[in-house]
């Protein structure tokens, strides 16, 4: 029988629900570093998906490496199959539909698949500037799945409609895709409270499970759009006590998965305690 | 007979890159940007330039910050886990610097199509994306002349000059590149004038020992800078890891004009050999390239 974890954070639940997602010989491409994204990963690879190819900064099958602050480009380099330039990477896997997963954040998403990394108010005299959306408007679109974590899953961030489209994952829907050589697959959101999905173009969101003590109406109260909400919705599988031990002792023992959720202030401190403890492992 | 030379000083950078010029800097996230060709264009006072960047961080934040550019091209600038670019935010939200935000995809189309000299090229673009929409100028909406299927169309990126930081390269320009190399080597082919510094400068026989490891043609570089540790604040992988500890300092620097001129005072305005005194001397270069080496595979 699983044995469960007794104890485990936010972001623990997430980083296991997000693996989940990952499917053995699934090709995964990790953007911009987000610890927990790539802790995910990670996990995936060392227990359920052994066989997935993880694509990371320029490193092509890379080895599954201990995540910490610093280290996760010179890992990746080091335990690489191969190096490609971000040209290769796009032409081989995000131009022709190989990729599966490629998780993005984002600034604000709506009820129709669009992600805002742009700015709040207007292009041109935002009142904030976002730092923009890389190649998640591209990946949103091409990837089998179009996977998104929110570790602050309030009406701030779920609005009706996003002040500016930096990308969108349907313009059209699954037949379409499998013509444009694409393959079908759901937009996914992980959050800090629930799990919410939408299957295609013109279904609205709907909860998939909630985090263990986390009630449909709280989901509801933080969601800016309508949500399908179905009778009977499952509890988000918890972490076990094997995943948590491997997150803590092996992929991150650095503790870097909590630095997304830490607030403003705490961070900077976190982020000392966290590079204290780099240097004493090279012996400082 | 002496062979090809392209090696010269930090300063010489001021023969290539002009007041007005269309800069592209190489380097990706907190990675292997140019940081001593970007201090040398801060301390020779070049103005006025448009940065052309797909995953810009500090390299294109002390740009703005310094007052170097009038416009900005990129796909993402950001301090990563550190947070929001502060200069690159106040530029553009308080003082409306003029600027393209173009999707990842279509800022590396563009620059292959410049290093292809075609004017544009197509992809199964970001449709649906308001940048399409704002930037007319760069995305066009076609269709295939075979199929009729609709495409979106990437104009091609051809700036006057490049800029990157490699790991080696032989005094005529062969250049090697055993790290992220993002898309510095399109950014070479598209650029009307390359400059590339780099960790050494080694002998033509260590380039061939391993050619496998050369990334970018002699003929596709114009100037050869040796700057070691050249990439600090950032990484040089597998070499060093980016200083954290120094990025928390600019970002605190950052945090308003009059602090981050502060910040340019105490370590760009000053000869480029008293950087690394400045930010930590040897010790703090061990510490980056322990970091580096002493990683762990699960």
């Amino acid at each position: 029988m699983t044995q469960y974890a007794k104890d485990y954070s936010v972001g623990e639940l997430m980083c296991v629900t997000l693996a989940k997602e990952i499917e053995d010989g699934d090709v995964v491409v990790l953007g911009s570093f987000t610890p927990l994204a790539y802790a995910s990963y990670i996990l995936a690879k060392i227990t359920h998906a052994p066989n997935i190819t993880l694509l990371a900064y320029a490193s092509v099958d890379t080895r599954p490496f201990q995540l910490s602050f610093t280290r996760a480009e010179a890992a990746a380099t080091r335990g690489a199959a191969l190096m490609w330039t971000m040209l290769e990477d796009l032409n081989s896997v995000h131009l022709k539909g190989r990729g599966d997963v490629e998780a993005i954040s984002s600034i604000q998403a709506d009820q129709y698949g669009n992600i805002n990394l742009s700015v709040i108010g207007e292009y041109d005299t935002p009142k904030l500037r976002g730092p923009g959306g890389a190649g998640a408007p591209e990946v949103i679109k091409m990837h089998r799945k179009m996977i998104g974590y929110f570790p602050s899953h309030t009406t701030r961030t779920f609005v009706p409609k996003v002040d500016v489209i930096t990308g969108t994952r349907y313009v059209i829907g699954a037949e379409e895709r499998v013509k444009a050589g694409y393959r079908p697959g759901p937009i996914r959101y992980i959050t800090n409270l629930a799990v919410i999905s939408k299957e295609e173009k013109d279904k609205p969101f709907k909860i998939d499970s909630l985090h263990p003590g986390v009630s449909v109406e709280q989901v509801v109260e933080n969601t800016g759009f309508e949500l399908e909400v179905p009778r009977d919705i499952p509890e988000t599988e918890k972490p076990t006590a094997e995943q948590v031990r491997l997150l803590r002792e092996e992929v991150d023992p650095y503790g870097t998965i909590a630095f997304d959720f830490k607030p403003g202030k705490e961070r900077l401190e976190y982020l000392n305690e966290i590079l204290q403890k780099e240097l004493e492992s090279i012996g400082y | 007979m002496p062979g090809e030379n392209k090696v010269a000083k930090l300063s010489d950078i001021t023969k290539v890159i002009k007041d007005g010029d269309r800069v592209a800097v190489g380097g990706s996230w907190l990675g292997s940007h140019p940081m001593a060709i970007i201090r040398e264009i801060i301390r020779s006072k070049i103005k006025n330039l448009t940065a052309i960047t797909v995953v810009g961080s500090i390299d294109i934040d002390m740009l703005i910050g310094a007052g170097c550019l009038s416009r900005l091209m990129f796909s993402f600038v950001s301090m990563e886990a550190f947070g929001l670019a502060p200069n690159f935010r106040r530029a553009i939200e308080k003082e409306g610097l003029p600027y393209d935000e173009i999707t990842g995809l279509a800022v590396i189309i563009g620059l292959e199509a410049g290093g292809r000299n075609i004017p544009f090229l197509p992809y199964r673009g970001p449709f649906g994306s308001d940048l399409v929409k704002y930037r007319p100028e760069f995305y066009k909406n076609i269709k295939c002349p075979f199929t009729g299927e609709e495409l979106i169309a990437a104009a091609a990126i051809v700036p006057d000059v490049a800029i990157i930081h490699a790991t080696r390269a032989d005094h005529a320009g062969n250049v090697q590149i055993e790290g992220t190399s993002g898309t510095d080597i399109e950014m070479m082919r598209a650029a009307k004038k390359r400059i590339v510094s780099v960790e050494e400068i080694v002998t033509e026989e260590e380039v061939r020992k391993n050619p496998e490891k050369t990334k970018i043609p002699k003929f596709q570089v114009d100037m050869i800078i040796e700057a070691p540790l050249g990439a600090h604040p950032c990484s040089c992988a597998p070499d060093y890891v980016f200083d954290p500890w120094h990025i928390m300092k600019y970002m605190q620097a950052a945090t308003s004009p009059e602090t981050f001129k502060q910040y340019l005072d105490e370590y760009v305005m000053k000869p480029e050999f008293e950087y690394l005194e400045a930010i930590g001397g040897m010790r703090q270069a061990t510490v980056l390239r322990r970091l580096a080496r002493e990683v762990k595979f699960l």
